[in-house]
């Protein structure tokens, strides 16, 4: 099974950043694009290293996504880099037509998902997994640790086509042991196989997946927890045997219910003709708010480890009282799921 | 909660240039318990936003904020003048709070706000246009900043606006020349401003956005003509506010208890010198 750090899991600082840096030292057709917020986007560095390769868009992003899908034709690799919802809402007309339709190798970064941003609902990408997942020829990756932040640019860079990639902004934790690998193939279960639960997670939501899965494990309900980096391709033979293997399935991602990870698990499940009980977490098909933290938001929202353990139990159709899910303390610089 | 054109809203502005000053005090007082955020945009537009609320009238006109992240110089100002209870501006930014720091739908004061850049100007032009379609006496005024410049959707505005003369429509172009990478003449060729603007055809002028009265000049004579109007307003993210170091970053400044206490003492000072 993987190797897992406990939490508070220890962080880093500008993982896809640094390896970005690294990609472009090995390939010279690797160019990065900005629309404002290169620091948030860890890409000050490769403005420092690489300068001549490193260009300002400025805030325009349908600009931006037209300039990115002219480079790709001519044989550059772009990456580009804003946060989520200005990658996908505003330039969707551009995404679609000027990179995904001619099917382009164009690496779209969209940093701080979901409600991880407590700028409220413009700055909060609850809904570009969805977005991008609608669009054909795009490939659609949700990173869960800093392992796998700082292998994701080498990971898509030979994609034959566009991809559209979720970071989370700041402190990035470990969770990972250093032998993990980031497979854009294969969903990774990360804990042996449970008979009870089938609790698919994605991005930020694979840390209270796993807190989770323990706190049901200590109360006797078995949960196999699966890693579903990429959203699509879904990697449907991981998930239906994860599915089968258990009495209900679970999804959990730090976006809305509706098109996500938990929509593409269910139309799976359902064209399998399992038959499991579903229960998708979620923001609930709703916008968030700004705040002063993410923590306080994901509790809101349902997107705690508690919520997770909740799901599972109904879904289980106990009626008994739920586990109560503690958080584990962290100190600065370390990182603990609600 | 209410916003500026709500029937029956009022409010009285008897000196501008010390509430520029009791502007950019509230802000510092909204941004100090979180350690940074957004002051230097309450510093650059406090002219602006003093000069705005004495031209506006209020219960009648109506007011859109383009660049959310500078609503917290709105909530100071509508808190100083009576139209935002003080106790909901002090809970600016916290978990759970309305008054969000990137204003949204749901944000007191102005009528319209996004916290996605460059959408305001749409907003505003769509105002206008209901208020002539309504044949209503009512002005429409736009705050908007010199880094949504880059949206294309500006200009779309931009155009749309001239092209249907909405001269009731007046903009206030905060050009502070600063946006989260840096000064935006380093990222973003924006000049000539003015030029740009009167060639979509509008009316520009450009002058100090410090210069209070001359805010206030410009703003009251601005719907006189058969043109939408751009008053470009040269102004600091710094600006009444020495102790800020020099490097200090405009569009997210750091404010530790220190400096905090330093620029409190600083704004108290100059009110009680009756100077500012």
């Amino acid at each position: 099974m993987a190797e897992l750090n406990q939490p508070p899991y220890p962080t880093v600082l500008k993982p896809y950043g640094q390896s970005l840096v690294a990609l472009a030292k090995e390939r010279d057709d690797v160019l990065c694009l900005t629309g404002d917020l290169s620091k948030q986007c860890e890409i000050d560095l490769f403005a420092d290293a690489y300068p001549e390769r490193f260009i300002h868009a400025g805030m325009a992003e349908a600009n931006m996504m037209g300039v990115a899908g002219a480079l790709a034709r001519d044989g550059f690799v772009p990456y580009v880099h804003t946060f989520g919802t200005f990658a996908t809402r505003r330039p969707l007309d551009q995404v679609i037509n000027a990179i995904a339709f001619p099917n382009l190798k164009v690496r779209i970064m969209g940093f701080m998902p979901g409600v991880s941003s407590p700028g409220g609902p413009s700055h909060q990408a609850i809904d570009d997994v969805a977005l991008m997942r609608a669009v054909p020829n795009m490939t659609v990756v949700d990173v869960a640790d800093a392992v796998e932040g700082r292998q994701v640019a080498s990971a898509i860079v030979d994609v034959d086509g566009p991809v559209y990639v979720r970071l989370k902004r700041g402190e990035i934790p470990v969770i990972f042991g250093a032998d993990h690998r980031l497979r854009l193939d294969r969903a990774q279960p990360l804990t042996p196989p449970g008979g009870d639960v089938a609790l698919l997670a994605s991005g930020m939501m694979v840390a209270p997946a796993l807190a989770a899965a323990r706190l049901l494990g200590s109360h006797g309900v078995d949960v196999s927890v699966v890693n579903v980096p990429v959203i699509k391709p879904l990697d449907a033979a991981t998930v239906i045997a994860a599915a089968t293997a258990a009495k209900v399935v679970v999804t959990a991602e730090n976006h809305t219910v509706v098109g996500g990870l938990g929509s593409a698990v269910a139309e799976v499940v359902a064209e399998a003709g399992l038959g499991r009980p579903l229960r998708r977490v979620g923001l609930r098909d709703t916008f968030a708010e700004g705040a002063r933290t993410g923590p306080y938001l994901f509790g809101a929202y349902g997107l705690s480890t508690q919520a997770l353990a909740d799901a599972a139990w109904t879904a289980l159709g106990r009626r008994d009282r739920v586990p109560v899910a503690t958080v584990a303390a962290a100190e600065e610089g370390e990182y603990s799921p609600v | 909660m209410t916003r500026v054109s709500d029937l029956g809203t009022h409010w009285e502005v008897t000196d501008p240039a010390r509430l520029a000053t009791m502007i950019r005090l509230r802000a510092l007082r909204m941004v100090a318990p979180h350690g940074f955020g957004y002051l230097g945009q309450a510093l650059s537009s406090a002219e602006q936003l003093a000069a705005l609320f004495t031209v506006m009238r209020p219960g009648l006109d109506r007011l859109v904020c383009s660049p959310s992240h500078y609503v917290i110089g709105f909530f100071a100002a509508a808190a100083e003048l009576g139209i935002l209870s003080e106790d909901d501006a002090e809970t600016y930014g916290q978990d759970g709070s309305p008054i969000e720091a990137i204003g949204t739908e749901r944000s007191p004061v102005m009528d319209y706000t996004c916290g996605s850049l460059g959408q305001g100007l749409s907003a505003a032009a769509g105002f206008a246009l209901a208020d002539r379609l309504k044949g209503k006496d009512r002005r429409t005024f736009a705050f908007i900043s010199d880094g949504e410049l880059e949206e294309g959707q500006i200009w779309e505005a931009a155009m749309f606006a001239g092209h249907h003369r909405l001269n009731r429509l007046t903009v206030l172009l905060d050009a502070n020349n600063s946006q989260v990478d840096g000064p935006v003449d380093t990222i973003t060729t924006i000049e000539p401003i003015a030029a740009k603007w009167q060639a979509f055809g509008w009316t520009a002028q450009d002058i100090d956005g410090h210069d209070v009265d001359a805010v206030i000049k410009a703003l009251a004579g601005a719907a006189e003509g058969d043109q939408p109007y751009v008053l470009i307003n040269r102004t600091s993210t710094r600006h009444g506010l020495d102790c800020l170091p020099a490097d200090a970053d405009g569009h997210f400044i750091k404010l530790p208890p220190e400096l905090a206490a330093a620029a409190e003492a600083e704004l108290t000072g100059r009110l009680e010198r009756r100077d500012g």
